[in-house]
């Protein structure tokens, strides 16, 4: 793991650790209701003060606490071009399977590229610290298979563009 | 599969099979092939005669720049008069074959080439045409030659798919051959931009002797004359080859029109297939994250519960 | 009138006696107004002591003159006045001044007040949606762009995430917890 990003993951994952400490809480305003006070806005004191974890410009973590809810949305770094449409492939890719990966938002809070809703039923019926090291190896895979697949590309490209034009040679 | 065939496969294949000397069938074939070429075989008369038909989207254009001379060059005799809805037609009497195997894997060869030949005589065109300049250029030195010889011929245009084309400009030291072509996408025109980058870059690094590439979005200045023609828009790219002296010679040209021909849909068929894979990669590493996932989940304990007696059962 | 889409307007806003106008500021703990002139002053004094290299009286001065009740520029002000301090300490020292802070008297909720310092310092250069970035539209872009990765932010963020990291080795996580539900914000 390179030297910058290991400060980065630890301080997503105690921030994220912290964020966690979620209780069931029913809604104000409908009766017999249940819904993340963080999507519905509702309750502005349900809500807690956002916390942002950030490497560079251009990856950061967004932390949305809440008293039942937390939104967390990651910004994947993207050199390029390529690297940008890959990322967009890629987590479309996820956000398509949403339903399988429970805590995945399905759609990205503007301005990053993936989103995750953690609600008190989730931290509930699954462990807390295997979640936070979800989210981490999420953080440190897809980064990984972003420039693995770009280094294919590249590879790919050379190999092809050669292959065709060795016939002239 | 890395490189495309140039020879349809299908027709290959069907017309070895009955060229085996297999009893003769009634074959009614519609057979597609790249850019929109559709051939039909056909055995309308008797089982025995069989009729192969082409029809390609650009024929007139191909006529224009000298088909009918290439394909009766390549096929003389079979010539018939095209079928109804098809641009050209070839008919082979399974009875009337020519002797010896040789000779005739060269008339499957050279059927199963057909839309190569087709496409082929504004390459030729072209190339001849370069000769002749080369010859005129070589009277001059490079300040006073005349402006025709300089400039050099005019810019063939071959509509070979919808929004597509091929152009072809002979010169007195090189022949330029540029391919416009659409991305459907944005990540095919980000892919494609990579593996463009990689065409320009080949010949400095590994192909010295390749022909240059070069690729941009809005129109080289070769097409500057020629209107209509999109331009600045990021889905339509222009790759030209420059052809050089030493691909044009006469026992090269074969080899190289064939190859040159099979550019766009070799292109797009890597784009596609980079595609596919990146695919498969995403699908696995999703099925990675589910399983970390999965394990945040306690593993809810299977009990065996006994009766009484000592029976088990399973709360439904 | 008719061009109005009442579908879409929040009723709940319009209704004081609803949920969502939850007045928060009784939530708040009293703070005292300050002008930005006087954090501005606090935060010469800060400076003062910096240069004089005492890092450590000058970061916890500045944390315990923490402007909660300034407005935006004043809390800008001593913002970039903590993170001056923070980019001016070393590595290894961080540690045992954030252990000598942590021991004396108010130490713990000095270290809330940093721990405020440091994720607002990170949210500060990334507000959402301003730093998208844009790929040329013509051209081989992956060449020429190489260096968007690692901007002049990078560095403070590194620095900031050290801090990060340290303060919560030593004051644990209930720091981010209290920065997460501490209504005097900085």
């Amino acid at each position: 793991m390179s030297q910058s990003l290991r400060p980065y993951l630890q301080c997503v994952r105690s921030s994220v650790t912290a964020a966690l400490s979620l209780s069931n809480f029913a809604s104000q305003v409908a009766e017999r209701h249940n819904f993340p006070e963080i999507e519905a806005g509702y309750s502005p004191e349900a809500l807690l003060n956002p916390l942002t974890v950030a490497r560079n410009d251009h990856e950061r973590v967004f932390i949305e606490p809440s008293i039942n809810s937390v939104r967390i949305s990651i910004k994947i770094k993207q050199a390029d071009e390529i690297e940008h449409i890959l990322v967009h492939k890629f987590t479309r890719f996820l956000t398509q399977r949403a339903e399988a990966f429970f805590i995945l938002r399905r759609k990205p809070v503007k301005g990053y590229d993936i989103s995750f809703l953690i609600t008190n039923f989730h931290t509930e019926e699954m462990l807390k610290h295997k979640l936070v090291d979800f989210i981490i190896q999420f953080m440190e895979e897809v980064d990984k298979e972003i420039s693995e697949m770009k280094l294919f590309l590249n590879a790919r490209a050379r190999f092809v563009a050669e292959s065709f034009l060795t016939p002239f040679d | 599969m890395l490189l495309l065939d140039y020879q349809n496969v299908l027709i290959e294949s069907l017309l070895k099979d009955r060229f085996s000397g297999a009893p003769p069938v009634a074959i009614d074939q519609v057979v597609s092939d790249f850019d929109g070429v559709t051939f039909h075989i056909s055995t309308p008369e008797s089982k025995s005669k069989i009729l192969i038909s082409i029809s390609v989207r650009c024929y007139k254009e191909l006529v224009q720049y000298g088909a009918q001379a290439v394909l009766e060059r390549e096929y003389g005799p079979y010539i018939v008069d095209p079928e109804s809805g098809y641009d050209f037609s070839l008919l082979v009497d399974l009875e009337n074959l020519p002797e010896g195997q040789e000779a005739r894997d060269d008339l499957i060869r050279r059927i199963s080439l057909l839309k190569r030949n087709a496409m082929a005589a504004p390459f030729e065109q072209a190339f001849d045409e370069f000769e002749a300049l080369q010859e005129e250029a070589s009277k001059y030195t490079s300040e006073s030659a005349p402006q025709g010889v300089k400039e050099g011929g005019e810019v063939r245009a071959i509509h070979y798919r919808e929004q597509e084309a091929i152009y072809i400009k002979a010169s007195h030291d090189r022949v330029t051959v540029i391919f416009s072509t659409i991305f459907s996408d944005e990540t095919d025109r980000v892919f494609g931009k990579v593996f463009l980058q990689e065409f320009v870059d080949a010949r400095k690094r590994a192909i010295q002797n390749a022909p240059q590439v070069l690729f941009r979005n809005d129109r080289p200045l070769e097409l500057s004359h020629i209107p209509g023609l999109p331009s600045g828009k990021g889905e339509i790219g222009y790759i030209t080859f420059v052809l050089f002296p030493r691909h044009l010679q006469r026992k090269r040209r074969e080899e190289v029109i064939s190859h040159i021909q099979t550019f766009r849909d070799y292109f797009h068929y890597h784009i596609k297939a980079s595609k596919a894979y990146i695919h498969s990669r995403m699908r696995r590493r999703t099925a990675d994250f589910l399983q970390v996932l999965r394990r945040a989940r306690p593993e809810a304990e299977e009990k065996e519960r006994k009766t009484a007696s000592g029976r088990s059962f399973r709360v439904q | 009138m008719s061009v109005t889409n009442w579908r879409t307007i929040n009723i709940d806003a319009l209704d004081p006696d609803s949920p969502y106008n939850f007045d928060l500021s009784t939530l708040t703990p009293s703070v005292l107004p300050i002008a930005s002139s006087e954090v501005q002053s606090t935060a010469n004094q800060i400076r003062q002591l910096l240069r004089g290299g005492d890092g450590e009286g000058a970061l916890r001065g500045a944390l315990d003159t923490a402007p909660y009740g300034a407005d935006e520029r004043g809390k800008e002000i001593h913002l970039a006045a903590v993170i001056e301090i923070l980019q001016s300490i070393r590595q290894s020292e961080m540690t045992p001044i954030l252990n000598r802070i942590y021991g004396s008297e108010g130490g713990s909720e000095a270290l809330d007040v940093l721990m405020k310092y440091i994720c607002r310092g990170m949210a500060q250069h990334s507000s959402p949606g301003s730093a998208v970035s844009s790929p040329q539209a013509t051209g081989f872009s992956q060449m020429g762009s190489r260096n968007l990765g690692g901007g002049e932010g990078s560095g403070q963020m590194s620095v900031l995430l050290s801090w990060h990291e340290k303060v919560v080795e030593v004051a644990g996580l209930g720091c981010i917890m209290r920065v997460m539900t501490d209504r005097r914000t900085v």
